[in-house]
């Protein structure tokens, strides 16, 4: 240890303090009282003068005694109202009860961090140990892991040490960051509850023990990590709070200036990959150190196995993108990894990708209106354009079946990543069924509209129902009167257009309409619109529908309402859209950690067994949730990083991969202060720094073998406690009081109050 | 009509304009209380007896007649003027001091004391003289005994005001020298001045077989000192000014006036001298009688 604050002295309410400028008060009314004076005419002025010569020095020194007793009033009370405490940590004092302590410790993934050949996490672990062993006997325990979500060890005061010790030897760090807010009410109840149910406890300590990262433990500041909701961060104390029912120390196990490299990103540039295509992977790297990496390797491994290495500069605080290519050469689940060793916190230093390659996507056309001449049916055009001639578009491999509308009973959907529905005028209510289940288990539906469609039948069958069935992102209105209508692109914001953006020559917005379905898109209902008519009306609206996507087209697939199917465009725009379709399985199987992993599975078979291997080596078993004819497996304990394995037990023995990565927001090792600790939060905090891992030792620290160790264990009373915060103000104003009498009793005594 | 005694209280005096009538009302408000003149003549003329009654003086009883009659009779005697009252009045600018308390100033209240000194004494047809001083002798009225002679003591009174320094022990002096015929002198004055030559002025008088009757006019700001708030002292008397926090000052001052007060009364009494101490706020029955009733 380096430095122990172990005597604290703090001003609770600092601003206060800018009172004491009324400590010159009374100076400023005894001139003023000088300035004033009544006058009189005096006789007897010889005996007066005599009297003041005699007195003068005596009357000076009441005087000032008399000042000095006023000011110090001033000074004490305004010291009083900005409640200065003092603190200490040391030895518990004799009878001072039993103690209960939470040992509250950061179990976020910078904890990680090995400034030597321990981590910090392993250090807390050995802290909190020694803690136990060092305390008295009766005194309790309850052990919280600081984490997202914090997870509560043990919940009530648990007396027996081995047991307590028992646990914290099984922690184990996560790779999540801190829900501070959550920390604080979850440590908060259980001192209320111990408070509540143990009264025999007098008194309760929380010791953190964490490395202080600036964005788990900043108060009241909202940052935005990729990818999840905004995060939560610790309010001020308030009257009611942790302060107000316990004793606060915070251990800082951080470092300075601790350097740090993470992957920050991994992602595919192509949402669905096959053997038919290279697929490239991009790499993001952030350098959250303050030097400079040189010649940093980054690797990239396929199914554990290292495919390509590259090397590059990366300046401090830089972000930069390296690219990969591979071609897969087998179909199935493959597990991307990519790393960039190096550097003490090594949790970050890896990120994984589940990649479910294929051999072809297998797309079902349904033609509302088939014909027998080429392309004279509502499908043809579609089909010939997922699939075109030759099959030399890069992107994928397309094996699409044409098929009547018969087909959405007669067919297992579930083979298909996505069906086209084309002009067909109608569904019945077991048709919207098998839709939605096929949508429920992460299916994708594309309709494309035409002249056989009644808006009021697929408004009843796939809109306004009365069950749950609802699979159309938009209502469907009239058609619009005959004419020449355009498409807005909307600046090509969305996905499926995306590709258009800086390609305006393909002639996406010069394609005439002729007629159109006009749809209605509900507020709030988390559709998009992907292409607009110029008249403003939506043309493309897309929808996220149970695990599955829905696309909804106004305009018809063959040139009846539209020439687009004969335009250049329409092969892009289409590809487009079954990628983005398609590629809703790439975003499942690729999660953060702290969020769930689900799955569809199918639910024809009873008492199906699931379970999930995690990357930590636990294997979990998962229960599976059956919701009509569709059946999911969910699990929520995604902790670490890494790769996560479902496996259905028997008669299925199927497996799925799922990656879990970190929130690197948590890289960046920057620390809050001490200052801003004390300030924002806990004013009343203790703080023990330890920076020099061999020295880790309670015992070490407090027997007095270091500069500072000024408090010494007694070998007779093991244990140390963090005493109780002393508010000072009580005895300040007990002595504000003590003077007041003394003020009064003097001016009596020297005739200043004479009556 | 106010009550007669109600003349004695300061407050009411100081309601009244012009000192004669001060001065009779004084002696009346007194008169009536007491009902007997505190000044007697002494004689060896025998005159006549009358009968006792009750508030005679016993030294005029005659035994013989007692012994022989049974019955008590009074010797009375021819009465002669022979008594000279000399009053001194200091009219210096400390006795022109007036707290909030009193009602008269030193000055005011003196002169009225004098006054009805010198009516009660030509009642009496006895002589009254009168000097008023400073650090000089300002104006002199040789003793007369005829009842107009209280307009000419009256009058100076008056037309005496104050506003110099008082020497008080020179004019003893000076004024002992003057006063040839033995009388009682009666001094009116604050004597703020040096104790030893007061004292030393005052056996002077002593010296000349005087009857010497001190009565020290204060004010009662001067003997209770209730100043509370910080006050600048402006000295009368050529003396400087000064500024004090007069509460922790006042058991100071009180010490320092106390002792001069002492010491005054130390030498009064080794030169058997008459001392009488009055407050401007007290009533003139309690000032003179405290006085003339043990000159009975």
């Amino acid at each position: 240890m380096e430095y122990y604050p172990l005597f604290a002295f703090g001003i609770a309410n600092l601003p206060m303090l800018g009172w004491l400028a009324a400590a010159a008060a009374p100076v400023v009314i005894h001139l003023l009282s000088r300035r004033r004076y009544a006058e009189v005419s005096w006789a007897a002025m010889e005996y007066l003068l005599a009297a003041v010569k005699k007195q003068r020095r005596r009357l000076r020194f009441e005087q000032w005694l008399l000042l000095a007793v006023r000011t110090l009033i001033v000074v004490l009370l305004v010291l009083a109202v900005a409640e200065p405490y003092f603190q200490r940590t040391g030895p518990a004092p004799a009878g001072a009860g039993r103690i209960h302590r939470v040992l509250v410790l950061d179990g976020s993934f910078s904890m990680a961090y090995r400034p030597t050949d321990r981590s910090r996490f392993e250090q807390a672990k050995q802290l909190a140990g020694e803690l136990v062993e060092e305390s008295r006997r009766g005194d309790a325990f309850t052990l919280v892991l600081m984490a997202s979500p914090p997870a509560v060890v043990i919940g009530a005061p648990a007396m027996e040490p081995g047991e307590v010790l028992g646990e914290i030897d099984r922690l184990k760090c996560t790779d999540t960051t801190i829900d501070g807010p959550a920390t604080v009410d979850k440590v908060r109840r259980i001192v209320q509850n111990a408070r509540r149910e143990n009264p025999g406890l007098g008194r309760h300590e929380v010791y953190f023990l964490t490395d202080l990262q600036r964005v788990g433990w900043e108060p009241n500041k909202t940052s935005e990590p990729r990818g999840l909701s905004p995060r939560r961060t610790l309010p001020q104390d308030k009257p009611g709070g942790l302060l107000n029912t316990a004793t606060i120390a915070v251990i800082d196990l951080g470092q300075p200036d601790a350097e740090n490299l993470a992957v920050a990103d991994l992602s595919t540039l192509d949402p669905v990959a096959t053997l038919a295509a290279d697929v490239r992977f991009e790499v993001c790297l952030k350098n959250f150190g303050r030097k400079a990496r040189n010649n940093q390797p980054i690797e990239l491994l396929i199914d554990r196995r290292r495919v390509a290495r590259k090397h590059i500069d990366i300046a401090a605080g830089e972000e930069r993108s390296v690219e990969f290519t591979y071609r897969f050469d087998t179909p199935g689940d493959h597990i991307v990894e990519v790393r960039a060793d190096g550097d003490a916190l090594p949790t970050d230093n890896r990120r994984f990708m589940v990649v479910p390659v294929r051999e072809s996507l297998r797309v079902l056309c349904i033609d509302g209106r088939p014909s027998g001449e080429p392309f004279g049916g509502a499908a043809d055009y579609l089909a010939a354009a997922l699939s075109p001639a030759g099959d030399s578009n890069r992107q994928t491999s397309v094996q699409v079946d044409l098929a009547p509308e018969s087909a959405l009973i007669e067919r297992d959907l579930g083979q298909y990543d996505c069906v086209f529905i084309c002009n067909v005028a109608q569904f019945t209510a077991g048709e919207a069924r098998v839709m939605d289940a096929y949508l429920g288990a992460g299916g994708n539906v594309v309709f494309f509209l035409g002249e056989a469609v009644t808006a009021q039948r697929y408004n009843r069958r796939l809109y306004d129902t009365s069950d749950d069935t609802h699979i159309l992102p938009a209502r469907l209105g009239e058609i619009v009167p005959a004419g020449v209508y355009h498409i807005d692109p909307m600046e090509y914001r969305h996905p499926i257009v995306r590709a258009f953006r800086g390609r305006e020559k393909a002639g996406l917005s010069a394609v005439p309409i002729f007629r159109y379905f006009k749809l209605t898109v509900p507020k709030d209902s988390g559709a998009m619109v992907v292409l607009k008519t110029t008249q403003g009306d939506p043309l493309i609206v897309e929808a996220s529908v149970g695990r599955g996507r829905v696309v909804l087209v106004g305009a018809s697939a063959d040139v009846s309402w539209t020439p687009l199917p004969l335009w250049p465009s329409f092969v892009p725009l289409v590809q487009e859209m079954l990628a983005f379709c398609a590629g809703g399985e790439l975003r499942q199987r690729n999660v953060a950690v702290g969020e769930p992993i689900v799955a569809s599975v199918p639910s024809a078979v009873a008492d199906l067994s699931a379970s999930v291997h995690c990357p930590d080596g636990r294997t979990q078993p998962v229960t599976i949730h059956t919701d009509g004819d569709c059946s999911t497996l969910s699990f929520d304990g995604t902790t670490v990083g890494g790769i996560y394995t479902v496996r259905l037990g028997e008669p299925i023995e199927r497996a799925w991969n799922f990656a879990a990565n970190i929130d690197t927001t948590e890289s960046n090792l920057a620390r809050i202060t001490i200052d801003q600790l004390r300030r924002d939060l806990w004013p009343e905090v203790v703080l023990l720094k330890i920076s020099e891992p061999p020295d880790l030792s309670w015992d070490k620290a407090w027997r007095g073998d270091k500069p500072h160790g000024s408090l010494v264990f007694s070998e007779q009373q093991p244990g140390m406690s963090i005493a109780q915060p002393a508010r000072l103000h009580v005895y300040l104003l007990y002595v504000v009081l003590g003077l007041l009498l003394t003020e009064t009793c003097l001016a009596w005594r020297y005739g200043y109050n004479t009556p | 009509m106010e009550n007669s005694q109600n003349y004695l209280d300061p407050k009411v005096l100081a309601r009244l304009e012009g000192l004669s009538l001060r001065a009779r009302l004084i002696v009346e408000g007194y008169a009536s209380g007491v009902h007997r003149s505190p000044f007697h003549g002494f004689s060896i003329e025998f005159a006549e007896h009358r009968e006792y009654v009750p508030g005679d003086d016993l030294r005029y009883l005659d035994w013989k007649v007692l012994g022989r009659t049974d019955k008590y009779h009074l010797k009375q005697f021819e009465e002669e003027t022979n008594l000279d009252c000399y009053l001194l009045l200091d009219t210096s600018e400390s006795m022109q001091y007036k707290s909030a308390e009193a009602a008269l100033s030193k000055l005011e209240y003196a002169k009225c004391v004098g006054a009805a000194l010198a009516y009660l004494v030509l009642k009496q047809q006895d002589s009254v003289g009168l000097a008023t001083f400073d650090r000089e002798v300002r104006a002199l009225v040789r003793p007369g005994s005829k009842a107009s002679h209280i307009k000419q003591i009256i009058n100076v009174m008056e037309e005496s005001v104050g506003g110099r320094k008082t020497a008080v022990g020179p004019i003893f002096h000076e004024l002992a020298e003057r006063f040839t015929r033995r009388g009682i002198v009666v001094v009116l004055s604050d004597l703020f001045d040096d104790v030893e030559s007061m004292l030393a002025g005052l056996k002077h008088f002593r010296h000349r077989r005087h009857e010497v009757v001190l009565m020290h006019v204060l004010d009662p700001a001067e003997l209770d000192f209730p100043f509370r708030r910080t006050t600048m002292f402006r000295g009368l008397e050529e003396l400087p000014e000064v500024l004090v926090e007069p509460g922790p000052l006042r058991k100071a001052y009180l010490d320092q006036f106390g002792a001069y007060v002492h010491r005054l009364k130390q030498g009064c009494r080794m030169h058997r001298i008459d001392y009488v101490q009055m407050r401007t706020d007290q009533s003139l029955e309690v000032a003179l009688s405290s006085y003339l009733a043990s000159r009975r």
